[in-house]
């Protein structure tokens, strides 16, 4: 889990726990476990989980808002340890933005130049920049509360980037928004790291948002880093089965290591894999619904490809594509999903039809679970 | 992997020698002006006045303790209770109906009313007091109204009557505000859920509003109550020789009787009465008063 | 839509239902009870008012409004003491019991710490104690205190003003305790983390985010103990010493005595300096909520 080599990373993190003692007899609470991680300057990177997972908890420990139970914490190769939060290169934009409801919005945006008491004509013209920056030029005398949900991310955002940190924290700043107004955000944030050059770490529950931005992302799970890597290596190849179906739909088949090169699935058939284990132990595969066609089943084979038969159970209709279940043969009624894209020429198949599901063997993933 | 290094205790330790260190002027001040005082009270309770009034803690014994079993004592406790019974349920009987229309206003009305009660409650409790011994004396407005009606020779002052009735006039307002927060809390589409489903206005009362005000009532029932039955300046403003209250009481073992650890034991006996409510007020649920 | 079908749609769609309201005859009922309330509330009051202006001695009979016993209290040098000493009483302890109070809150509400739990029971204490055990309690140790003083260290200690600003501060500590805290409590303090992610140290950060938000709650407490030390009448009597009487301990004793229209006079000053205590507060408070829309930010940080 090293970052791509180069410059020395930003953010550095080796074995961090983090443990919250329960209260009154309940039991601790494990939030972070075994976390090893490495951020390269200037990238943007998400951390990806499901809710609990520990993401926020992780965030709050690079911030200085929380110490690790143990472990190391390096900031540009410097060991932060115990420095409070106001002692570190780190600045963050908080989950509800955390704007001070009693300042006009420049005060807000001034705030840490005040605290680091940088001259006074100095913070004028960088918050009138970073007013700029987001876009809020003449707003600056409002107050928080008199602005939209979208302007007080934006402040939020300026209040952080005017400090110039070293690595910028988000907790999940978009999810308070609306559907299109988030959309909208994304590419702005996007467009406003590549700009200034920041390290960015995000927090997401949205994996299309963790998808669609990042240079590289983590997925975590249960206080764990279970993937490291950049969106198309961990969509393509998740590494568990909890990567696979939390990132996207996948279908999970049990397999049997023949040889070297191959797999024998549930129906006696064989797929091409290097599964890296011992003859005879059992593996399980993903595969994504959009990597797989369907066949009559007494269409002839195609040598490329790999194939297992079944019976169609359910179709669905989405309009671009069609949805279709079908249980494999040799399984007690193991459902795979299968999108089909729905263009002219494309056959349709109905409820109860036998079919062949085919698919690239570079497609096939060996779960490491 | 991990390799305990200790830096979250050392933030915990630091966090929380800080916190000490911020509460620390107030520990200590509380410690000396309020712990060791009701030490003090519990050890003198368990002495013995001398026949010059001083007190002797060579014998600590239980006989101040036992002196409340008088007949006397228990009589003037048992009125204690009864007058602050009365009063709390009076104050309830007015107040509910009360908080309910304040609550029930719209907000511009509700903020000016609001002022009007919460004005009596911040002005000196001594001269409201006083007040109505002016108004229900002898020679006062309410006895000569009453003249000019034909019932003669009323007397109003120093009466349990005119106990209870300043009690009620200077805590009502401490049963009328949390009724109010909590009937203006409660959401008012589970009355209109109420009478959709065939509920009468006063079976959704019944049903919603009264049990979700239940927490205004503990509150306001506790915070009247233990003033109430503790109350001094009252009882000795407008009460008489015959409605002695518990109050008056324990002032007269120091101030005439001199008897320091038998008004010590009444002192530590209100205090667990004190004690008692109030923890039956969280026993059901209550929160912070 | 046309104009008009606009119109009609907005005449056709019901009031939204006051449902809380209920019907007319119980709607009565409660006005009338309310009004009934407000009556009880204010009457004796304005009774109070309008006697303490009757020219004659006996309160049940009108001998024309005067100032009379208003110019005799302004010459009355035991009033004027007893007033003198309630002010220093009031101020001194409110200003204590304000600053440890709301030290007391920030140390409970925003840390962790061994023996906060027991603290939050014993400021708790104070709060539902009845005065007369209160006085006891103050009694008996300032006695001891003095004993100790007089046999160990030769100093002879005595009744008086210190002692009864000690006992005030003693009750008001946790009235304003809880006041503050519970503003504490509804400021989220992921504020304060923002202020130390944008470099602010503690102290900073309390100074200029965590101090601004809980302000008005420091007031209303600070107002609260004000008012309670100059409500005081038994605890003062018992810890106060010859020459360190109090206004409402020395209206108290006259009381006693005896209703005259003085007292009257005497109460309605008292009842008008609480009054405009509320009405400067309440109209400072409201300033400063209605100032937030219009002040556009003229404000600025005071520099650090
Ligand atoms: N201060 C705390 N005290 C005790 N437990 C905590 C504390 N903060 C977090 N936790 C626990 O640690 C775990 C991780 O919490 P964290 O907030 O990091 O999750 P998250 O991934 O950010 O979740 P979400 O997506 O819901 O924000 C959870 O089980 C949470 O209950
Ligand atoms: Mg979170």
């Amino acid at each position: 889990m090293s970052a791509p080599a180069g410059v020395g990373p930003a953010v550095s993190l080796r074995g961090i726990r983090k443990v919250f003692p329960g209260h009154r007899g309940a039991e601790d609470t494990v939030a972070l476990e075994g976390v090893d991680l490495d951020i390269a300057d200037g990238e943007f990177f998400s951390l990806l989980g499901p809710s609990g997972c520990g993401k926020t908890t992780l965030l709050r420990i690079i911030a200085g808002l929380e110490f690790p139970t143990s472990g190391s914490v390096r900031i540009n190769g410097r060991e932060v340890g115990l420095e409070p939060p106001d002692r570190r290169p780190v600045n963050t934009v908080f989950q509800a933005y955390a704007l001070f409801p009693h300042m006009t919005i420049a005060d807000n945006i001034a705030f840490g130049l005040r605290m680091k008491r940088v001259p006074s004509d100095e913070i004028r013209r960088r918050v009138t920049e970073a007013l700029e920056l987001v876009r809020l030029t003449g707003r600056e005398d409002r107050m928080p509360s008199q602005v939209s949900g979208g302007q007080q991310q934006r402040v939020a955002l300026a209040r952080a980037l005017v400090n110039r940190p070293e690595v910028l924290l988000l907790d999940e700043p978009l999810g308070a928004l609306d559907l299109k107004l988030r959309q909208a955000m994304q590419l702005e944030l996007k467009t406003l790291q590549e700009r200034v050059g920041i390290t960015f770490i995000l927090v997401t529950h949205d994996q299309e948002e963790a998808l669609a931005m990042s240079d590289r992302l983590g997925v975590m799970d249960g206080g764990e880093l279970v993937q490291v890597g950049t969106p198309g290596e961990v969509y393509e190849r998740p590494n568990t089965r909890f990567v696979a179906n939390f990132l996207g739909d996948s279908n999970l088949l049990t397999a049997t290591v023949v040889d070297d090169g191959a797999l024998r699935l549930a129906d006696g058939s064989i797929a091409r894999a290097t599964a890296g284990r011992p003859v005879g132990s059992t593996v399980t595969i993903a595969l994504r619904p959009e990597h797989l066609d369907l066949r009559h089943a007494d269409a002839p084979r195609d040598a490329h490809l790999d194939a297992v038969h079944g019976v169609v159970v359910k179709a669905f209709y989405m309009g671009s594509a069609i949805y279709y279940d079908v249980v494999l043969d040799g399984t007690e009624g193991m459902l795979i999903e299968v999108r089909q894209g729905n263009a002219p020429g494309i056959e349709n198949y109905g409820v109860g039809e036998r079919v062949r599901v085919r698919w690239n063997p570079h497609s096939t993933t060996v779960l490491a679970d | 992997m991990s390799t305990s290094t200790g830096l979250e205790q050392d933030a915990v330790r630091a966090e929380a020698r800080r916190g000490l260190l911020i509460g620390l002027p107030a520990i200590a001040t509380l410690t000396v002006l309020f712990a060791i005082p009701l030490i003090i009270v519990v050890a003198y309770s368990f002495g013995t006045r001398t026949r010059t009034g001083r007190t002797d803690f060579s014998t600590l014994d239980l006989s101040a303790y036992q002196r409340l079993a008088d007949p006397l004592v228990l009589e003037i406790v048992s009125r204690s209770l009864g007058y602050a019974l009365l009063t709390t349920v009076i104050c309830l009987i007015v107040g509910y109906p009360f908080a309910y229309h304040l609550a029930t206003r719209t907000p511009r009305v509700r903020a000016v009313l609001l002022v009007l009660v919460m004005l009596p409650f911040w002005s000196n409790f001594l001269v409201r007091t006083y007040a109505w011994r002016v108004l229900l004396g002898s020679d006062g407005p309410l006895v000569r109204l009453l003249g000019a009606l034909g019932i003669d020779d009323v007397v109003l002052l120093f009466t349990p009557f005119a106990i209870v009735l300043g009690l009620v006039y200077g805590f009502l307002p401490f049963m009328v505000l949390p009724l109010y927060a909590a009937i203006e809390r409660i959401d008012h589409t589970l009355i209109e859920a109420a009478r959709d489903l065939h509920a009468s206005g006063w079976g959704a009362f019944r049903a919603v509003t009264l049990p979700l005000s239940r927490s205004g009532v503990i509150a306001g029932s506790v915070l009247v109550f233990i003033p109430a039955f503790g109350a001094y300046v009252t009882p000795e403003l407008l009460g008489g020789s015959r409605t002695t209250m518990l109050g008056s009481y324990v002032v007269r073992q120091f101030l005439s009787a001199r008897d320091w650890p038998f008004g010590s034991a009444l002192s530590v006996a209100i205090l667990a009465v004190m004690l008692l409510a109030t923890t039956a007020y969280f026993r059901t649920g209550g929160r912070s008063l | 839509m046309s104009a008009l079908g606009a119109a009609t749609a907005r005449l056709r769609r019901p009031r939204p239902p006051r449902t809380l309201a209920p019907t007319r005859a119980v709607e009565r009922l409660l006005a009338g009870n309310a009004w009934l309330v407000f009556a009880f509330l204010y009457l004796p009051i304005i009774a109070l008012v309008v006697l303490s202006f009757n020219d004659n001695r006996l309160a049940s009979v009108w001998g024309g409004a005067s100032l009379r016993w208003y110019r005799e209290l302004v010459s009355d040098a035991a009033v004027l003491s007893a007033l003198r000493n309630s002010l220093i009483v009031a101020v001194a302890s409110t200003v204590v019991a304000t600053a440890l109070g709301t030290a007391a809150a920030i140390a409970l509400e925003r840390f962790r710490w061994r023996g906060r739990r027991t603290f939050d029971g014993m400021l708790f204490l104070p709060v539902i104690i009845p005065d007369v055990t209160m006085a006891v309690m103050m009694l008996l140790f300032f006695v001891q205190v003095f004993r100790f003083a007089g046999n160990m260290l030769g100093i002879t200690g005595a009744f008086g003003l210190t002692t009864i600003i000690l006992s005030h501060v003693a009750f008001n500590i946790s009235f304003v305790a809880i006041v503050v805290r519970a503003r504490l409590a509804g400021m989220d303090h992921v504020l304060e983390e923002a202020a130390a992610d944008l470099y602010a140290s503690p102290w900073q950060s309390f100074r200029h985010v965590t101090l601004p938000l809980i302000a008005p709650g420091i007031a209303g407490g600070a107002l609260l103990a004000l008012t309670l030390s100059l409500d005081d009448v038994v605890i003062t009597s018992f810890v106060a010493g010859p020459g360190s009487t109090t206004l409402p301990v020395y209206v108290f004793s006259l009381v006693r005595r005896g209703v005259t229209p003085l007292i009257n006079a005497v109460s309605v000053l008292m009842l008008a300096g609480s009054m405009l205590l509320v009405i400067v507060s309440l109209s400072l408070q409201g300033r400063r909520t209605g100032g937030e829309r219009r002040r556009d930010g003229q404000r600025s940080l005071p520099s650090a």
